[in-house]
């Protein structure tokens, strides 16, 4: 609960203050907000074409919510410390229990707020290589 | 989902239309599976997603490939609906408006053709989003602002086309548009503005015409698809500071706007002014559940111990300057000697210089986020917003009564009251935040009540919602009868004679071409 209620004063710093650091951050207050998360460009070339650089696809399609300070990380770490996980697995590259099948389901079904993804957002082959870089329990 | 076909297309034509794209775009980019059916519906739907359902999608890489498209859609009579990345949340998505139609997804075309770090402009095509066009300045170390929505997973062109506004002095989007490129309903290219002189080297920055202005024809309007535009963009600011103020009661929404108004039509306040109530703050905060739990609308003790209880006032007022740093002072002398007239409280200040980073959640400062969209989690289960917005004058006559009126429709429907004003100069938008779990039938079919009720009785009033969802646009459009609707009659005219086949978007903002009118009983909430 702990945990739950500091990730709620994180967010309402984050509303409330300018790019200032929080005052009390020196004090052991809240954690400065991370700085926008650059998304890796997206690689040129054919995008139904296999075997693209699933770390780049993933900062590049994901990347609007599930970088740090993003909405899916956020909603994800508040899930994941209920769970009694610690925060960093809010994001999905922390993750060591991720399986490829069940990143192309959620990605193409959707789940709570994460809307089903199009084929143009991205593609069965780009899919096929992000879901193969998160998935460190099929290694 | 399952196909539903266009009104009047059978399902030979309907797969010879598709072949007939694929020979256009590749087979791979155009998407008729259940599986793509249901990626193009809307995610917020009230009620069921199968009322509003796309038959497939067809994704062109090009201008070129835009307007093949388009004369094969007319060959086939396979109606188009037009999405430049489909992130409409709240308003339908990527779900067209007639049912069967086929979502033309200009994703792919997502492209910075131009950017004028000097003049203050780029030129950019559909599929760009708020993150790609805010990435592309950094790395060109371009000295621009962007002004950014509430979800910057969107495109820059699909929410400036829709009427989208921000929260800097370039947060009316619509107005940065200049110089657009459309493709016709008969396939044909036209551009708007100087740019209808090939070659004219200010295309992208006179804001009229030689003759008449068609760019504001294709805004919210199915009466051409656009392939790219020029957007204008705000220099970097060498300082920017933030005034705040907690605004502690419901009624002092009237001397706020009394303050705040005059100073934005005099160009004191450059900025679109967001003056959210308190539950804006409070649902980054935690669920709904964590705060009241029952399913009754939170009462107004309650609310006056959470506002205690979480030091919130019942407004906040967050004033922005940018420029150089002894006129913002200056300015915001001004402001702070006008807010002292009715509050003790002093302004929290914060300043941003040049060579900070800036807030990722603040959007007053324009960098792109979906975060806002995180308010979703406050009623939990598959969550959905409508938004009530209606255009109001900016005074306190006007916004208290409709703040009144729409503050008793919505108690009365038992539903949390959540309302917003974004002060643009003469007007104030008003957006009221409808938050309701889709999976709980009984809260999607009052919403839908609810919002009936705010349509027609503001409309009564004198006030007409900006911008709808899908399932309102014929309701919304029935609003505007000046003159036994006139302006109806116009717009059918003229989609009339440039859209004989109905093709581009049927049923947009009410908007019906006379092959498919009988349609528009249809995909009402």
């Amino acid at each position: 609960m702990k945990r739950v209620a500091l990730f709620g004063l994180l967010l309402l710093a984050a509303c409330n203050k300018s790019s200032a650091p929080a005052p009390d951050a020196a004090k052991g207050g809240p954690p400065p907000l991370p700085p926008y998360q650059v998304r890796a460009e997206a690689p040129t070339g054919d995008r139904l074409a296999k075997g693209g650089d699933g770390e780049k696809l993933y900062s590049n399609h994901c990347g609007y919510c599930h970088l740090a300070g993003g909405m899916g990380t956020n909603l994800l770490t508040k899930q994941r410390m209920a769970m009694g996980e610690p925060p960093e697995n809010g994001l999905l590259t922390n993750r060591k229990d991720l399986t490829a099948d069940y990143i192309t389901s959620v990605v193409r079904m959707g789940k709570v707020a994460m809307p089903r993804q199009t084929r143009v957002d991205i593609t069965d082959a780009e899919l096929e290589a992000v879901a193969a870089y998160l998935a460190k329990a099929d290694k | 989902m399952k196909l539903t076909l266009p009104p009047r297309v059978s399902p030979m034509q309907f797969d010879a239309a598709l072949k007939a794209f694929q020979g256009v775009v590749g087979k791979g980019w155009v998407l008729a599976s259940d599986e793509d059916r249901d990626a193009y519906s809307d995610l917020y739907a009230p009620g069921p997603e199968s009322q509003w359902p796309a038959s497939a999608a067809v994704a062109p890489g090009t201008a070129e490939e835009v307007q093949a498209i388009v004369r094969l859609a007319n060959q086939y009579k396979t109606p188009l609906w037009p999405v430049s990345r489909g992130k409409n949340l709240g308003y339908g998505q990527a779900a067209p408006r007639m049912a069967g139609s086929i979502v033309l997804d200009l994703g792919r075309m997502n492209k910075v053709l131009e950017l004028d770090p000097e003049l203050g402009y780029c030129v950019i095509e559909p599929g760009v989003s708020f993150f790609d066009l805010y990435e592309h300045l950094g790395r060109e170390k371009a000295p621009l602002w962007m002004s950014v929505p509430g979800n910057g997973w969107g495109s820059v062109l699909g929410n400036a086309l829709d009427h989208g506004i921000g929260y800097t002095p370039y947060g009316l989007h619509a107005r940065n548009l200049c110089g657009l490129e459309v493709v016709l309903p008969d396939g044909d290219m036209m551009r708007t503005g100087m740019g209808a002189m090939a070659n004219n080297k200010a295309s992208h920055l006179f804001p009229m015409s030689f003759g008449p202005d068609w760019t504001h024809m294709f805004t919210q309007s199915n009466m051409g698809v656009v392939t790219k535009a020029g957007v204008w963009l705000m220099p970097e600011p060498e300082t920017s500071l933030e005034l705040s103020f907690d605004i502690p009661n419901e009624e002092d929404i009237g001397w706020v706007i009394d303050t705040i108004a005059p100073m934005k039509i005099a160009g004191l306040i450059d900025q679109n002014v967001f003056v959210p109530s308190w539950l804006g703050k409070i649902v980054l905060k935690g669920q709904r559940k964590d705060f009241w739990d029952k399913p009754s609308a939170i009462p107004d003790w309650r609310v006056q111990e959470l506002l205690k209880e979480h030091k919130l006032g019942y407004w906040k007022v967050q004033v922005r300057f940018y420029g150089d740093e002894n006129v913002n002072k200056a300015k915001a002398e001004v402001v702070k000697a006008a807010f002292k007239k009715h509050l003790s409280a002093p302004a929290q200040e914060a300043w941003w210089r040049q060579g900070e980073e800036r807030n990722i959640y603040d959007l007053t400062v324009g960098v792109p986020s979906a975060v806002p969209l995180q308010m979703g989690d406050w009623v939990g289960g598959r969550s959905a917003h409508l938004g009530f917005s209606p255009v109001v004058p900016a005074s306190s006559k006007h916004v208290m009564d409709q703040l009144k009126r729409s503050r008793k429709i919505i108690a009365d429907h038992d539903v949390d009251f959540y309302a917003s004003f974004t002060v643009g100069g003469r007007f104030a938008n008003n957006i009221n935040m409808l938050m309701y779990d889709r999976d709980k039938p009984e809260q999607v079919e009052n919403m839908k009540k609810l919002f009936n009720v705010l349509v027609a009785e503001s409309a009564k009033a004198g006030y007409a919602e900006y911008r709808t969802h899908l399932g309102w646009m014929d309701a919304v459009a029935d609003t505007f009868d000046f003159n036994d609707h006139a302006q109806r009659r116009l717009n059918e005219k003229v989609k009339d004679a440039l859209d004989p086949n109905g093709i581009i978007a049927p049923g947009k903002q009410g908007v019906w071409p006379s092959v498919f009118r009988d349609q528009s009983k249809e995909g009402r909430a």
